[in-house]
């Protein structure tokens, strides 16, 4: 069925006119979407496209080469912070800052991929996590980033457009993301991408064929930072205010998951995975306002929970719909998305 | 004709209700006021979710006794685990979609700060930040009324008494290093200096440090007979169970953050004893004819079973006090412009803390969105009740 027969075929940025079809219709959507909803949505569509940004710079590090990171929001305020810096210390216009605070996250990913190296699954991730809480403690004891009591995101300007609404800055962050992801997509298909896949199925087998491990598994690292970088970079903007504490561990781990309940070495994947925990980070706080059902969770959460039943019971749901994915699905969304796309095409047999 | 005449006359009134609805200021209708308001009932700063009850509470008493001016408050409360995304995304939800009138309270420093900018560009008025930052007032906005008294002025009073009355020279501080730690800072450094005194020892504490045996030690070659601790609840409770081990003991002093004593006394096993805080609101048992109406009207009536009452639930009401005032005064014709005025008219305003005066706005002069500048001492006993040291004082 989806037999390659040439190289050419395989390098290729879309597969069928199906798929150009579907893409434009995409870019059509996205246009219009500030038009279509209201302005929270804008909103949160914008702190969605953040999350898939960091999620497919992260998807090339995890799913693709097989390297874990839990220290993402680690290299995510090194991305908002420098932009930040560059911008009110040094009066660099935003488009140039974005990608130099992004190239700054990249040399820190680079260094930590070099130790890296010789570090595997949970030897890896306790030095990534060291690496994540290290940043925001560094950041937070030093007065040029406003110590711990935070910094604020200047005016945006780019040339002569004011960017001063969810709406306006809604464009830039969605261009860039698609730009981003095709980028990712390319990157995936080329002569590194291979390399990484080849790395992350087996390394020492790679090795014997010729693939510098040294080279990519920092490679790796440091394009996922500079993902991340540029994530963050935006994101203070859309915050609009900055402080250490805001960048935890927790957060880490939830790009991790975005990850994983997208599905592991999946540039699509990714995306509905990032899309799907922002918006139930976002709305489950709204939970006990469906009706019926919310009556029945807060009286639950009332007896077992807390004391008020506002609360608690969103971090059980968020918890249990990971869980129920992980367990019916285990490739997650993308792999749900494979088994639709075969079912139909062999249905009605 | 007749059928003309009736397109007419439904064209005619519904351009008439447009008018109206145009007229009609947002989140007000004839019957509501919709209030918003946000807090952690999770993550980290959970502990201080019963600030927003309490305001609930508040406001259901309002409404039991017949709401204001017809009018029935509706609070909007939700939780935004203490991350300022989350706010953000609650605030533009219920703004854009309920709409609210104004804000009230909303605990934390970084929450606040990144939905300040939104709510100030739509001239929303915002009343009682429940942070003792001075983000809020530097510079001043407009439509932000602080309510919470300024750490620095709590650290001025502490050191003023401190030097007075109980005739002490050697003051030294523990200050968390972030914003609010810093302004304790500078309302000591600036007292003492007027005092013709230095502090001793300044000892920076971060948030995320376990071990103070180092601070203690710091503190203590010092020779201090005087401690301030800047610190969160639970860095205030170790430094002073490892100066005890250390048989370091000299007379400990602490802001309104650490000044709930049942709780102090409950977590630090009875070492909190003898320490004296600053507070902003009256204690939980005094006898002021205000706050024991509260605790029977507001709080026994429409708290939470298991709820306690404590300094951070009735600060929810102490808070919003100033906004329920306003909109009194406001009366029946309520517009956003109109309780902007009516606050600013605001006197020697008193509920259960400070009095709250504010003034014209002048955007340079910081203290006319500043509204309580009075603090009072207290002193913690052995069973976790609060003695009261001074009356209430204001720093100038």
């Amino acid at each position: 069925m989806d037999m390659k027969r040439d190289y050419y075929e395989d390098v290729q940025l879309f597969t069928s006119g199906v798929a150009v079809f579907w893409f434009g219709l995409l870019i059509v959507f996205l246009a219009a979407f500030p038009f279509l909803f209201k302005n929270y949505y804008v909103y949160v569509a914008n702190y969605m496209a953040i999350n898939v940004i960091v999620a497919i710079g992260l998807n090339l590090l995890v799913g693709y080469t097989g390297q874990i990171s839990l220290g993402h929001a680690g290299f995510f305020a090194i991305g908002a912070y420098g932009t930040l810096i560059f911008m009110t210390k040094l009066h660099l216009p935003f488009l140039v800052a974005l990608p130099a605070a992004a190239l700054v996250a990249a040399l820190f990913g680079l260094l930590l991929g070099l130790p890296a190296l010789r570090l595997e699954g949970p030897y890896l991730s306790i030095a990534t996590l060291g690496f994540g809480l290290t940043i925001t403690q560094v950041i937070g004891r030093i007065n040029l980033f406003g110590g711990r009591q935070g910094l604020h995101a200047p005016e945006l300007w780019i040339g002569p457009w004011h960017l001063d609404s969810d709406r306006d800055f809604y464009y830039l962050l969605m261009t860039l993301t698609v730009i981003l992801a095709l980028g990712a997509r390319n990157l995936v298909k080329t002569r590194v991408g291979r390399a990484f896949i080849a790395i992350r199925d087996a390394d020492i087998a790679a090795e014997t064929i010729g693939v510098n491990l040294m080279l990519y598994k920092s490679m790796a690292f440091a394009v996922s930072a500079f993902y991340a970088g540029i994530a963050g970079g935006l994101y203070a903007f859309v915050l609009r205010f900055i402080e250490p504490e805001i960048f935890t561990l927790l957060m880490s781990i939830l790009f991790l998951a975005m990850v994983v309940v997208g599905g592991l070495g999946s540039i699509f994947g990714a995306i509905t995975g990032a899309c799907l925990l922002s918006w139930l980070d976002l709305q489950l706080r709204n939970i006990l306002s469906i009706p019926y059902v919310g009556d029945w969770l807060e009286a639950l959460s009332k007896s077992y929970f807390s004391i008020t039943g506002v609360s608690n019971i969103q971090f059980i749901i968020f918890g249990l719909i990971m869980v129920l994915i992980m367990l019916f699905e285990p490739y997650g969304i993308f792999g749900f998305w494979i088994r639709t796309k075969k079912y139909w095409k062999t249905w009605p047999f | 004709m007749k059928k003309k005449l009736w397109v007419i006359l439904l064209v005619v009134a519904m351009i008439a209700g447009l008018g109206v609805a145009a007229v009609a200021e947002e989140g007000v209708t004839d019957t509501e006021i919709h209030i918003g308001q946000w807090g952690p009932q999770t993550g980290p700063a959970a502990a201080w979710g019963s600030v927003a009850r309490g305001t609930d509470a508040y406001f259901k008493m309002i409404n039991d006794q017949g709401g204001i001016h017809g009018r029935k408050l509706i609070h909007h409360m939700f939780d935004d685990a203490y991350n300022p995304a989350k706010t953000m995304a609650g605030v533009k939800e219920l703004q854009e979609g309920t709409g609210m009138f104004a804000w009230v309270s909303g605990v934390g420093t970084a929450p606040g700060l990144a939905v300040k900018d939104y709510l100030m560009e739509r001239k929303i008025p915002w009343v009682g930040p429940s942070a003792g930052s001075q983000h809020w007032i530097t510079p001043p906005q407009k439509n932000l009324f602080a309510v919470y008294p300024l750490y620095y002025i709590e650290a001025q009073a502490l050191c003023r008494y401190a030097v007075n009355n109980l005739g002490k020279k050697r003051i030294a501080m523990a200050y968390q290093n972030d914003d609010y730690g810093k302004n304790g800072l500078q309302g000591a450094t600036e007292e003492l200096a007027r005092l013709g005194l230095k502090l001793v020892a300044s000892v920076p504490v971060e948030i995320t440090d376990t071990d103070v045996k180092p601070h203690v030690m710091e503190l203590k070659n010092s020779d201090a007979d005087v401690v301030l601790l800047w610190t969160s609840v639970s860095h205030a409770v170790r430094l002073v169970g490892t100066s005890a081990a250390m048989q370091f003991k000299p007379q400990f002093m602490s802001t309104s953050t650490c000044s709930d004593f049942p709780l102090m006394i409950h977590i630090s096993k009875g070492l909190w004893a003898g320490v004296i805080a600053a507070t902003f609101g009256e204690l939980p048992d005094s006898t002021d004819p205000l706050l024991q109406k509260y605790k029977k009207e507001a709080f026994d009536k429409f708290a939470a079973k298991d709820e306690r009452w404590g300094l951070f639930y009735y600060a929810g009401i102490l808070f919003a006090e100033p906004l329920v005032e306003g909109l009194k005064r406001v009366g029946r014709d309520l517009t956003r412009e109109k309780l902007v005025q009516t606050m600013e008219g605001l006197s020697n305003f008193k509920g259960i803390g400070g009095s709250i005066s504010y003034k014209p706005f002048d955007p340079k002069d910081p203290m006319s969105r500043q509204g309580m500048k009075e603090v009072f001492l207290v002193q913690c006993e052995a069973d976790g009740k609060g003695k009261k040291l001074t009356d209430w004082m204001e720093i100038k």
